[in-house]
């Protein structure tokens, strides 16, 4: 475990959830464009209802990949990795959530690699190559952040945090609201992150779940449209 | 998989006043085996039952598809009540076909002390094709009911798989919709060599999240999942055939989208009735159908 002080780890984790860090989540919009396309989200209330209903389901999915994989580094365990990786494609449901995952769980493992030196992150990265774990974006967040000396909530957090972001962001761009309201917004969704990890840090792998049709179809009718401002 | 590894079965396991889990009648079994028979004919070869779940006999009523056995699950017990556990395992034989059903919709009662669970196991063999298409199933106030579905398919195979699910009676009284206490539905599947394909999990608490949301039901009142694992050249024809839309003007939604590994599709419909959404399903089942068998998939009947 590298030891650093708590300032650099701070620094380290705001970096690493800012939207600019590259690894390419400021171009995903979670199927928002294909919602505010079809005109169920128009305005900032149906825009609160969207985030929330994505911020749920990253909760209990990706969010607990996420959990398992920073444990499964901690107790330097690379089966358990391997194992929440799987569980996170196998659960993800829907053909460009899974690229877009792979492409930015590959990417921040290379941007790992290439900036600090930690033996289990190259090893995965590698494992990627090999066709043994599929290289998820949760896992990779797991495993770079304990890699940093960055605790598990803080893990969950700035999950969440990027989860809801990205529809936020992408909603200035795509939807009729205003700075203030994406601020209000997150504002809201932020006080509500407490009670969705309470119960994501309580699941294994295997109690992962999402009930989400309407996000799903939306998902679907982005895969099957032609019109594209991001790359969902 | 065991229920009582569910944790969300966990607040839910009171031992019922009326009859204990696992009093004779609370454990319906079913097994259903299809083959085909010395002269290339797919028969219903395997079944064994126990009360309250009921199959006759094979019938060979479909006109798109004479040549198939069809075969209506029924329940002498009327709704799955509280302590319920049944489980049924459908295998179909190398190149045998098949189309399952149930009699009439499933209807999960009120239940006060424990939970209804059912646990299913698919086997399809080589070239197997398995048509599973039941009548929706509507929980009502206080029901409790878990699902947990395997599925172990050759990678030849097709296995077309559907639910549909209610938001309750929202006819009954004053309407009740999402009064049930937790619906939990699992279905996973893997190749017979045991590699893992997909799996996906849904469990709804109405009391601690409201499903009617703009990203869950959004509205609507019937949920449909249907699965199709066949191979990947028939999943494209199949994929390419299928709309995706949302129409608020006839209050229908469906999507569909490729499962992992390269092993089929999920489609998922929403409307306020059940109709339409049954409608929707059978229509995508036609195209499967057409697209694997090269057959017909007739009307429903008229009373169905």
């Amino acid at each position: 475990m590298p030891m650093s002080d708590a300032t650099t780890t701070l620094m380290r984790l705001m970096a690493l959830t800012d939207s600019a860090f590259p690894v390419g989540t400021f171009s995903f919009s979670n199927g928002l464009e294909t919602a505010a396309d079809t005109g169920l989200v128009h305005d900032a209330a149906t825009l609160e209802a969207f985030a929330r209903d994505v911020a749920h389901q990253a909760a209990t999915t990706d969010g607990v990949a996420a959990l398992h994989a920073w444990r499964s580094y901690r107790r330097d365990d690379f089966d358990g990795i391997v194992g929440a990786d799987h569980q996170a494609i196998l659960c993800k449901l829907n053909t460009e959530a899974r690229l877009m995952s792979c492409r930015m769980g590959k990417k921040l493992a290379e941007l790992h690699t290439h900036t600090a030196e930690d033996a289990t992150v190259a090893r995965w990265l590698a494992e990627i190559g090999t066709g043994r774990t599929p290289g998820t974006y949760p896992v990779a967040q797991g495993i770079v952040f304990a890699a940093c000396g960055i605790g598990e909530h803080e893990l969950f957090c700035s999950h969440q945090y990027g989860a809801v972001n990205t529809v936020l962001n992408a909603a200035l761009r795509c939807v009729r609201v205003s700075h203030y309201d994406t601020q209000r917004i997150l504002l809201r969704l932020s006080a509500e992150t407490q009670a969705l990890y309470a119960e994501a840090a309580d699941m294994d792998c295997d109690d992962m779940y999402a009930f989400a049709p309407q996000l799903d179809i939306l998902a679907s009718l982005h895969e099957k449209g032609t019109k594209r401002l991001f790359m969902n | 998989m065991s229920f009582s590894a569910a944790k969300e079965m966990a607040p839910y396991l009171a031992e019922p006043k009326a009859m204990p889990v696992g009093s004779p009648g609370k454990t319906g079994f079913l097994r259903l085996g299809f083959e085909l028979d010395g002269e290339g004919r797919s028969i219903l070869r395997d079944l064994d039952r126990r009360a309250p779940l009921i199959v006759q006999q094979e019938l060979y009523f479909d006109e798109g598809m004479p040549e198939m056995p069809c075969v209506y699950i029924l329940s002498s017990g009327g709704p799955n009540v509280d302590g319920d556990r049944y489980e049924q395992r459908f295998t179909v034989r190398e190149g045998a076909y098949a189309h399952v059903s149930t009699g009439a919709a499933t209807k999960l009662a009120e239940m006060r002390y424990n939970y209804s669970g059912l646990r299913q196991r698919f086997e399809l063999e080589a070239g197997a094709y398995l048509e599973y298409l039941p009548e929706p199933t509507i929980p009502c106030r206080h029901t409790r009911f878990i699902a947990d579905t395997t599925i172990r398919i050759d990678p030849t195979a097709t296995l077309f798989y559907a639910e549909i699910y209610m938001s309750g009676r929202k006819y009954y009284d004053r309407g009740e919709k999402f009064a049930y206490d937790i619906l939990s539905v699992t279905t996973r599947a893997e190749r017979p060599d045991g590699e893992r394909l997909f799996r996906e999990k849904f469990v709804i608490r109405p009391e601690r999240r409201r499903p009617t949301t703009l990203g869950a039901m959004n509205g609507y009142d019937v949920f449909a999942n249907a699965i199709v694992l066949t191979p990947p050249d028939a999943a494209d024809r199949i994929w390419n055939r299928t709309d995706a839309f949302a129409d608020d003007r006839r209050r229908l939604a469906a999507g569909i989208t490729r499962l992992p590994n390269g092993c089929g599709l999920l489609y998922k419909a929403l409307g306020d009735e059940t109709g339409p959404v049954k409608r929707l399903v059978r229509n995508f089942c036609a195209t499967v159908r057409e697209e694997v068998k090269q057959r017909p998939m007739p009307d429903e009947f008229p009373w169905r």
